[in-house]
This record gives structure tokens, sequence and C-alpha cells, in this order.
């Protein structure tokens, strides 16, 4: 037998003996293409003002002289005075057949400037966070949808009552067929590891032909993976990626134009590898929150409050900059500092996943407790 | 042979190398005990370079390289020279990373002491630096062996002075060019930065709930101003210095507590105050249980820590020692899945192998997922089991075990006596028994429920 056979065979006789509805969901017949969902976080931090630049503030320049100074002249332009850093290439072309949607002045509600609690606050999406209930996870869960990380571990995103597959590429050699089998058979008395083992097997399965072993982990590849294991008909429904980084307090300008590159790039790269389902797509981007308004004494700024978020993607109403904003004179800034969040990051996600997934009030009331919908028509009706 | 000696080796220790478990099971308790009475705590048995080393070294390269420019002038240089020096320099600091990383690595396999080595890596994930860059790939290993490790059995307050004043740290969270607005430094266009001074308060000590305000980071930051590292080319002294001229004038308002004295005086009295702080032991003593114990620690045995470590003042062998004898402590249910790190450790001592190559080292942890120095934020490498049990990760280990049981003849049954003694499920001692052959029943035994967990 060939091993790609077996191994496809020993996932799906898994499949069935260890999680009846997940097989049932998986043999039911996909009948349109589903809508699909990509949840990309920018962990450190993104400084909003140095991404999508407001050109009609004022303030600006004697806040950033440094900073704001260089890519004045070099930035794409949006509607209404904003724009896009140069780096941005892609978005900025994909702004214009209106596939991207920036929203300025957000923020998840969590005011502190911990990165760590509030990336943990950006992914659990509860008032009082929860590190093994995600946002994205408890949707998956009330929606059925088949859900992929690409992580070595489940982020805090997707953790929840479903199971999520993770992928992660490895350059380790294969382990022979009969290791599984053995070891499938001494995990039986263990439900962890028995998991475990079966959903690492299946997304093996799918990334096996697909020369996997030469990637490292950098984010063009992680973006290519991901595209593959979404694309098809086994594909999932939604996928969490990150990109870390961002945490630019010295340094920033060319940090910046980086770690912009890449995730210029990487979103390119999606979009590639989806095909035609990228119409049907709907990308979430977002941080854990902005940084300071004024340049630090290092060339960069520190950990702030409000920030910016991008939805794109085919199935996304784009073309326009959403958002309310606040100005930056200093009484407008959030404690005298930092931009002032005058959204909530998560009205706008739970907005667009309402849309694109047709979500009921009390699937909203589960996934997003509390949050408030932003009124505005986010996701295209074809 | 007892439970007890089975948990002291592989929940206290990092699993046993062959006859430990023996020697451990007459009296496990006090077995770990003699570890902590170990002086000193570890000892790094390698020649390599100091951090004081590493700058000199790197500050001459610096040097060579700015001179190739100077001479090329106008000239474009071949595009890449494997003999210049800004190749050498980076070299020299993807090798250092690796030969500390993996000499770290070499020696807690080999010891006899390796409660003292887990130990060791607490604190150097607590206080994680990460890699980032040229100069820190050299430098970051070097904090947990000059900051550290003096100070792994001592007070927590020394072991934070020397962390905070150490380069890397320093480096990392970009300490060295913070100096306050008000001073000459500041004067001529030099600025504050807080971001030392907020993972002091959030990470290293207090913890995120431990009741601090952005006024009280901001008073850190400016109480640290002027914690600098030397230039070899420029300075006399070598590593940490006190740029007097960087130091924001004035008195500073602690949580509360005044600190009206001016210099390093200032910020050294601020972090004794926070390492003395009730929500320092509280958050330090939570996270020695989450490590050693259980992802959810019995809350009674978090209290017995706080207690020692309030009447030591924060002396770390003494609430090990309370940790030990704790009946909370030795659960017969394994709670924590290893790390990465931690599987690969005692794989090895499991078959009591010695140095293993430096490349080796370094890839398995990088393709199992614990690249050293790599944990990518100062607040480490998570320590949850969710963190590692990931489906991929799983699969990783398998092909990780599975070429290392090809590779080395090991009798998978009698190493399974040495390493979990009596204590292992039927099915998978059947399983190891079964397999059909000597490779997969050593990759079994490694991927068991039992050797994977602690």
């Amino acid at each position: 037998m060939e091993r790609r056979h077996f191994i496809k065979g020993l996932g799906a006789s898994l499949l069935v003996m260890q999680s009846p509805s997940f097989a049932a969901k998986a043999l039911l017949e996909k009948t349109t293409t589903n809508p699909k969902v990509i949840w990309l976080v920018l962990r450190g931090a993104m400084d909003s003002l140095h991404t999508i630049v407001p050109t009609f503030e004022s303030e600006l320049p004697k806040l950033r002289p440094k900073l704001s100074t260089n890519i004045k002249d070099q930035l794409l332009m949006l509607d209404n005075g904003y724009g896009l850093h140069p780096s941005l290439i892609n978005l900025h072309q994909w702004y214009q057949q209106k596939q991207l949607l920036p929203i300025v002045a957000v923020g998840s509600g969590y005011d502190q400037r911990s990165h760590f609690d509030g990336q943990d606050y950006l992914e659990s999406g509860l008032k009082q966070v929860d590190h093994d209930s995600g946002w994205l996870g408890r949707l998956v869960n009330v929606q059925e949808k088949q859900a992929l990380a690409i992580a070595r571990s489940t982020p805090i995103s997707l953790r929840g009552e479903s199971s999520v597959n993770t992928w992660y590429p490895s350059k380790l050699k294969e382990a022979d067929d009969d290791i599984y089998q053995a070891l499938m058979n001494m995990y039986q008395d263990d439900a962890l590891l028995t998991e475990r083992l079966r959903s690492g097997l299946e997304v093996k399965e799918m990334t096996m032909d697909k020369s996997s072993k030469k990637q490292q982990g950098k984010f063009n590849d992680l973006a290519k993976a991901c595209a593959q294991l979404m694309s098809g008909e086994q594909g999932a429904d939604c996928a969490m990626l990150e990109l870390g980084g961002w945490d630019t307090h010295n340094n920033q300008e060319k940090r910046l134009a980086r770690q912009l590159a890449t995730l210029d790039q990487g979103l390119a790269t999606i979009k590639t590898g989806l095909g035609k389902d990228w119409n049907n797509t709907l990308v979430v981007v977002a941080t854990e929150f902005g940084r300071t308004a004024k340049e630090n004494g290092t060339g960069g700024t520190d950990h702030g409050t409000g920030s910016a978020m991008f939805l794109a993607g085919g199935a996304v109403n784009g073309g326009q900059v959403l958002g309310e904003w606040p100005g930056l004179s200093q009484q407008q800034l959030f404690e005298q500092r930092d931009l002032m969040p005058t959204t909530n990051t998560f009205s706008w996600i739970a907005a667009a996943m309402s849309q694109h997934w047709q979500l009921s009030a009390k699937q909203l009331d589960t996934v997003f407790p509390q949050v408030s919908l932003a009124k505005a028509k986010l996701i295209r009706t074809s | 042979m007892s439970i007890q000696a089975t948990i002291a080796v592989n929940r206290f220790g990092l699993g046993a190398r062959p006859n430990e478990l023996a020697q451990a099971s007459a009296d496990p308790q006090q077995w770990l005990i003699k570890h902590l009475m170990q002086k000193p705590p570890v000892i790094f048995d390698d020649e390599l370079p100091h951090s004081n080393e590493i700058s000199k070294t790197l500050a001459l390269l610096k040097m060579q390289e700015r001179e190739e420019i100077k001479r090329a002038g106008k000239v474009s240089t071949t595009k890449s020279n494997k003999n210049n020096a800004k190749e050498k320099s980076k070299k020299y600091n993807r090798s250092l990373l690796q030969q500390f990383s993996a000499s770290t690595v070499n020696n807690a396999i080999s010891s006899p002491h390796s409660l003292n080595w887990r130990l060791l890596d607490f604190f150097s994930n607590h206080f994680s630096v990460s890699a980032n860059g040229a100069f820190l790939a050299a430098m970051s290993p070097t904090l947990e062996r000059e900051a550290i490790a003096p100070n792994l059995f001592g007070q927590f307050e020394d072991m934070l002075l020397a962390v905070t004043k150490h380069p890397a740290m320093l480096l990392y969270l970009n300490n060295e060019k913070s100096f306050g607005p008000d001073s000459r430094l500041g004067k001529k266009g030099k600025g504050l930065n807080e971001n030392l001074a907020r993972e002091i308060l959030e990470l290293h000590t207090l913890g995120v709930n431990g009741g601090y305000s952005q006024t009280d980071v901001t008073e850190l930051a400016k109480g640290i101003t002027g914690w600098s590292i030397a230039n070899p080319r420029k300075d006399e002294e070598q590593g940490f210095i006190f740029r007097k001229i960087g130091h924001q004038p004035g008195p500073r308002r602690l949580l509360g507590k005044k600190y009206p004295m001016w210099g390093l005086e200032q910020g050294e009295a601020m972090l004794k105050n926070i390492a003395r702080h009730p929500s320092t032991a509280k958050h330090l003593c939570y996270k020695l249980a989450h490590h050693f114990i259980s992802d959810n620690p019995p809350q009674t045995l978090v209290d017995k820590l706080i207690k020692r470590w309030h009447d030591t003042k924060g002396n770390i062998k003494e609430v090990m020692i309370t940790l030990i004898k704790a009946q909370e402590s030795w659960q017969p249910q394994a709670a924590k899945y290893k790390t990465p790190r931690e599987f690969f450790i005692s794989s090895f001592r499991a078959i009591g192998a010695n140095n293993i190559d430096t490349k080796n080292v370094f890839n398995s942890l990088l393709m199992l997922g614990q690249q050293p120095f790599n944990a990518g934020s100062p607040a480490g490498y998570g320590d949850d089991q969710s963190d590692w049990n990931g489906a991929s990760a799983l699969i990783s280990r398998v092909e990780w075990a599975s070429a290392l049981s090809s590779r080395v003849k090991a009798n998978a049954e009698s190493i399974m006596k040495s390493t979990l003694g009596e204590h292992v499920s039927q099915r998978t001692y059947k399983s190891v028994l079964r397999a059909e052959s000597r490779k997969q029943a050593f990759t079994l035994l490694l991927m068991s429920p039992e050797f994977l967990r602690r």
C-alpha cells in the first residue's frame, strides 16, 4: 500500500472511532464553497499611526518629528486624507479593488499596556480573560466549522470545546507508518493523546505531498501552507495565523518598513493560494493595542492604546476607511499619551462575522457576550 | 520501588539516568534536598567566554568592519566575502549561541543533580531574554550563567538585581539607552524608554495583577535611567555601567514609597523593595508550584511556599525545600506534560548519554519547538500543558524519537524500569514489550503517556 493511502486510511478510521460528530460532518457534501475566515494576530502592538497615516493631522509632525517625515511623500493614498505605509503595495491595490477595509482608532477594551495580557484579551474576547476559551474557538463550536491553527500548539483564540488542528512545518525525517499504528493502540486509554495523534495525522496527510519539508516558519511559508490547508473540499473553514515583531521601541522606521512588507507579501500569498476561494474569504487583522502618539527617545514608540485593524478579502465591502477619528491634540489623546480608541475591535469583528457566517442572536451572545455590533455593511452581498 | 522515587527523579529532576532511581528510592525527599546543598548549585563544564570578553571581541570586529569599509572606499566590495569582519562577527555570534545552549543542555543531561538544572532553567525562563539580533545572539545565553546561577540558592532580590544589571537584559528590554528627560543627556535629546521597568513589574516581580499603575511603571523607569552597558572602545569599565549624566534627577515615588536618594542607589533601593513586596512572593511562589507540580497547583501548597518566602525574605533554596517537603507535591497523578526541552534532556538521560553534538542539540530543540533563547517574548516560553501538547508538536516528537531510536541500541524494557520504575500502565508495558523491533520499542517508551508526562 502506498504510504499516503495508509496514513489517510488511518486518519479516517480514527476519525470514525474517536469523534463521530466530527466524522459525520466531514462526510457531509459541501454543496457550496463555504465562506472562509482567516484570523491574523499581529503580536507586539503594531503602530497604527505609522501604518495608516492621518496626513490631515497637524499635530502629527509635532508629536513625531523624526518618524513622520521620511515616509510623508511616499504614502499610498486612501480616502479622507489617510495614507498607507509605502510597504503595503498589495493592500493598497486591494483597497482600490474594494477588497480592503481599514478601520482606524479601534481598541479591544483592554486599556493597560501589557503585551501578553493585551493579546490574551484580544484572543479570548471576554471581559474576564479565559485562557481556555477563545472567540474563534467559540464561534467554530456554535457553527460546527473546521478550524486550523498554523502553530505548534492551539493558541487561545481557538481554544474551546471543538477540536482544532494545528500545523507547523517540520524538518524532521518522517517516522515509519507502523509506529503510528502502535502508538494508536498504546494511547487507547488516553483521550488527549489519542485526539492529538488523530488530528496530527489528519493534517500530515493533507500536507504530505506539498514539499512542506523545506519550510522553516517564515511568515510567507506559513501563509502559503495556510492557504493550501484551507483549499479544496477537505480544507478548513477558518484558520489562525500570527506574526510577531511589532514591538518597535527603537529603530521603528526600518523595522516597520520590513514588518509591513512581510505582512503585505504574506497576505498576497494567501490570496494567490486560495485561488477562487478568495472571493468568499474574510481576513481579519488586528493587534493587541497601539503605541504612544509621541515618538520616544530611541527612534521608536512605547506601548499605547488605540490602534487600527484591517478587514480584507474578496468577501469584504472594501474601498473605504471606517472608524471615527479622535484627533491627536493633547486633550484628545487617551491619558494624554495614546491614540484614543473610539470604537471597539470586537464590535467590528462580531459584525463582520455575523454578516459573513450568518450568526443568530443566540450564537452572537455566546461568542461575543455584551458586544454591540458595529452598524455598517462590512461584507459584500453577492 | 516506591512511586515517590519515580516522582522525585521525573517531576523534580529532569528524568532518571541509569541507577538514579535506585539511589533516590531510599529517601526520595532527602535525595532531592541533598541536591540543594551543592556548592555551587550548578557547574558549567566548558570554557566559553564571559559576556565582557564577548563585548570586547565584538567591538574589535566592529572596528575592523569600519576599517574595511573605509579602505574599500567607493570601490564596491565583493558581495559575500567570507573573510570580512561582518561575516566573521555574524559567524562568531551564531556559533556562540549554539555552543552556549548546547553546553547547558549537555551539563543538564549528565548532571547527578538535575533538580538544580531544572531550577536554573525555570529562572532563566522567568527572566527570559531572546537572541534578537547579532549582539544578543552571543550575549543572551550569558545571563543565566552570570546573573542567575550564582544566586540560584540565594535571595531572590540578589538575583533580580544581578539580572537587571546584566548587559543581556539591559539590551533586550532597551534600557541601555533610556535616559531621564531632565538629565544632561536628556537635554541633548535622549529619552526615556519604559520597556524594562514595565516587564520588571509585570513579569519579574509583582505580576500583572500585583497592584501597580502606569505611574509606577514610569517612576521605576526613571529610577533606573542611566543603567547602561559599557562601550569597550570608550569606557574604562566593563559590562554594567551607571551613566550618571543620563539619570533622571529628583526623588521618586513607587508603590507609595518615597525614594529621596539619588544615583545608582535609587534604582537599587526600588528593586529591593519590589522584590520584597507581598505580590512578588505570591507571583513567584505560584509560578514555582505551577512549574513543578501542576498547571492548577493546590492553594494550600502555594500558601506554604508564600509563608516560607516571607519567613526567609525570599530565599529560593528554603522555598524549594518547603516545596519538596509538602505532601501536595507528591500526588501520584503526573499533572505536567514535558516541554520539548525536558523531553529532549530526559530522553538522553534515560540512555545515560553524554556530550551530545552541538548542532544536534540546537537543531533538535528548534524542530521540537523550543529553540533556546527564542521565546520571542520577555514572558518566556509558556508553562501550561496546552502550550506543548499540540497535534503537530506530537508528530514532531514521534519523528524525533523514532530517529533517535534508530541511532542508539537501547534496551527499552530495562530503560522503562530505570526511568519509570513499576509505574507504567499495563497497556504501555505490553506495548513496549510486544513491539515489533528494538527500535520501535524504544520509540514507544519515549512516546508513552508516562514518559511524556511527569
